[in-house]
C-alpha cells in the first residue's frame, strides 16, 4: 500500500469546561501529503493539531498513527509514541536554558537513547540542514523568531518522525522572517514528509498543499485541493471566510 | 574620636575562639537547615499541584502548622518537650545542636516550598508543552528543562531566606547552641564593653552576608541563560525583607 494513511482522527470530540471545542473533526493524512487546516480563530485548529501530537486526550472519537489507535493508550505509554510525530508550536517554545544544539539533542538523548556524541552530530546536521549550524552556541534568547522557529522545526526533525505537525508556525512573526520558515517549510514538503499544517498563508497553501481544509465550529466542514478550494469553494461559510482573508 | 573604643580589645575578641566558634556554628546550621529544607520542600512544591486531593491537603497541613508555629516555641517543643513524649529522644545523640537543625529545617521548608512553587509557576507552560511533544517523561521534563528555569526566579529569595535564617540561628541560644550571637552576650556580660563586643560581632555578620550576596550574583550567572560573552552584568544584591518569625 504506497497511500498507507499515517495519520488519522475519526469524529474527534474534545470540552473543556463544559465547552465543546471539537465536534466530530475527521481527518486522514496519508504518506507524503500536506494538509493544510485554515479556519477562523476558536474553530478549534490548535486544539485538534493537539490531539493530532497525543497531546490531549480526546472524548470521544479517536486517533490513530500508522494504523495503530492511540486513543486510550495509557499515559505512560503514550510517551513514546508522541516521539513519532513532531510537533512546531505558534511561539516556539524552544527550551530557554539549552542552546540551539541542547534543544536539539536533548530528546535524542533522553527518549532515543543515543549516545551524546552521536546526537550531538545528528542534531548539527539538521541545524545544517535548517541553515543555523553556525547558531548552534547560542541560546534562543539570542535568536530571531525565524531562526526561533528554524531551531524548533530541526527539534522537531532531528527524531524522524512520521508526521510533522505545525501550529500556526509564522504567525507569531514579523513579516520579512516569514519567509525563510516558508522555505524550511517547503523544502520538507518536497522531500516528501508527511505535514498538518494550521496557517494562514494561503500562498504557502496554494503551492504546497495536497488538500487544504476547512475547520469551523469543531468540525472539518470542506476538504478539496488548492486549485478547487480556492476557486470554488462549495461551503458558503468558506467562501466567506476567504473573502475576508485574501 | 570615640570617647571610649578600646580598639585592642575589639580586636581581641574578633580574634577570640568563641566568635570564630560561634560563627561557623551559626554559618554551620544555617546551611544544614537551609540544605534539608530545600529537600523536603521540592516535594512539598509539586504537591502543590498535584491532581490528588489528599496531596494538596497533606501540604497545605505542612505549610499552615509550620509557618503559624513561632521558630522559638518549636525549638522548646523538640528539644525539651519531645523528649517527654518520647524517650529515644533522652539518649545523647539528641544534642542541642541536632534539635536546632531539625526545627530550623523544618519551619523553613514551609518557606521554601512557596519559593519554589512560584518559581515552578513562573516557567512558560509551553516549555512543558514542548517537551512532551518530543516524547520526554515528565521527570526528565522538570529536571532537564522546568528546574534550571526555575531556578534562576529562586536564587534571589533563597538568598533572602539565608540571610533570615542565619539571624534565626541565634534563637537556639534558648536551647544552649552557642552560636555568634550567644558568644557576644557572653563577653558583653564579662567585659561591660559593648561597643567593642556587639561590633565584633557585627563585623562577623557583615562579612557572612556579603560573602553570601558574592556566591548568589555568582550563581544568578550562572542560572542566566545567555552566551558567556553577552551575558549583562546583574544587579549585585536583593533587599533582605524584614521577617519577624
Amino acid at each position: 500500500m504506497t497511500d498507507a494513511v499515517v495519520l488519522r482522527a475519526e469524529a474527534v470530540e474534545k470540552s473543556y469546561d463544559g465547552l465543546k471545542v471539537l465536534d466530530g473533526a475527521s481527518i486522514d493524512v496519508a504518506r507524503g501529503q500536506v494538509k493544510v487546516i485554515i479556519g477562523p480563530s476558536g474553530s478549534g485548529k490548535s486544539t485538534f493539531l493537539r490531539c493530532l501530537a497525543l497531546l490531549e486526550r480526546v472524548d470521544a472519537g479517536a486517533v490513530y498513527l500508522d494504523g495503530e489507535r492511540l486513543s486510550g493508550v495509557k499515559e505512560r505509554d503514550l510517551a513514546a509514541h508522541r516521539s513519532e510525530v513532531g510537533m512546531v508550536f505558534q511561539r516556539f517554545n524552544l527550551f530557554q536554558n539549552m542552546t540551539a544544539l541542547r534543544n536539539v539533542m536533548t530528546a535524542l538523548v533522553d527518549v532515543r537513547r543515543l549516545p551524546k556524541r552521536e546526537a550531538r552530530e545528528r542534531a548539527l546536521e539538521f541545524l545544517d540542514r535548517v541553515g543555523l549550524a553556525d547558531k548552534a552556541g547560542s541560546y534562543p534568547e539570542e535568536l530571531s523568531g525565524g531562526q526561533q522557529q528554524r531551531v524548533a522545526i530541526a527539534r522537531a526533525l532531528v527524531m524522524r518522525p512520521k508526521a510533522m505537525l505545525f501550529d500556526e508556525p509564522t504567525s507569531a512573526l514579523d513579516v520579512e522572517l516569514v519567509r525563510e520558515v516558508l522555505d524550511v517549510m517547503e523544502d520538507l514538503a518536497r522531500d516528501g514528509m508527511t505535514m498538518v499544517v494550521v496557517s494562514h498563508e494561503l500562498r504557502f497553501a496554494q503551492h504546497v498543499a495536497s488538500s487544504i481544509l476547512m475547520m469551523d465550529a469543531g468540525k472539518i466542514i470542506e476538504e478539496a485541493p488548492p486549485a478547487r478550494f480556492f476557486s470554488s469553494p462549495t461551503h458558503e461559510r468558506t467562501r466567506r471566510f476567504l473573502a475576508l482573508v485574501e | 574620636m570615640l570617647a571610649s573604643f578600646d580598639a585592642h580589645l575589639f580586636w581581641e575578641v574578633l580574634r577570640s575562639g568563641p566568635y570564630w566558634k560561634g560563627a561557623l556554628l551559626a554559618i554551620g546550621l544555617t546551611c544544614a537547615s537551609l540544605g534539608a529544607a530545600c529537600v523536603i520542600a521540592f516535594p512539598l512544591a509539586l504537591g502543590r499541584a498535584s491532581r490528588s486531593r489528599a496531596v494538596r491537603f497533606v501540604v497545605f497541613l505542612y505549610s499552615w502548622f509550620f509557618r503559624a508555629t513561632p521558630t522559638l516555641l518549636l525549638l522548646l517543643l523538640i528539644w525539651d518537650a519531645l523528649p517527654q513524649l518520647w524517650p529515644v529522644f533522652r539518649g545523647s545523640w539528641f544534642s542541642a545542636f541536632l534539635a536546632a537543625f531539625v526545627a530550623l529545617a523544618l519551619n523553613e521548608a514551609a518557606y521554601m516550598a512557596e519559593i519554589f512553587r512560584a518559581g515552578l509557576l513562573s516557567v512558560d507552560p509551553g516549555q512543558e508543552l514542548a517537551g512532551r511533544a518530543l516524547g520526554m517523561k515528565r521527570w526528565q521534563i522538570l529536571r532537564r528543562v522546568i528546574v534550571p528555569q526555575a531556578v534562576r526566579i529562586v536564587i534571589p529569595p533563597t538568598g533572602n531566606e539565608f540571610i533570615t535564617l542565619l539571624k534565626l540561628t541565634s534563637l537556639a541560644s534558648v536551647i544552649s547552641v552557642h552560636e555568634l550571637l550567644t558568644a557576644a552576650q557572653e563577653q558583653a556580660s564579662v567585659k561591660f564593653s559593648f561597643p567593642e563586643v556587639y561590633g565584633a560581632a557585627l563585623v562577623y555578620y557583615l562579612v557572612i552576608v556579603s560573602v553570601l550576596m558574592f556566591l548568589q550574583s555568582r550563581l544568578e550567572l550562572r542560572f542566566t541563560f545567555r552566551s558567556r560573552a553577552r551575558r549583562s552584568r546583574l544587579a549585585f544584591a536583593v533587599p533582605a525583607s524584614h521577617d519577624a518569625r
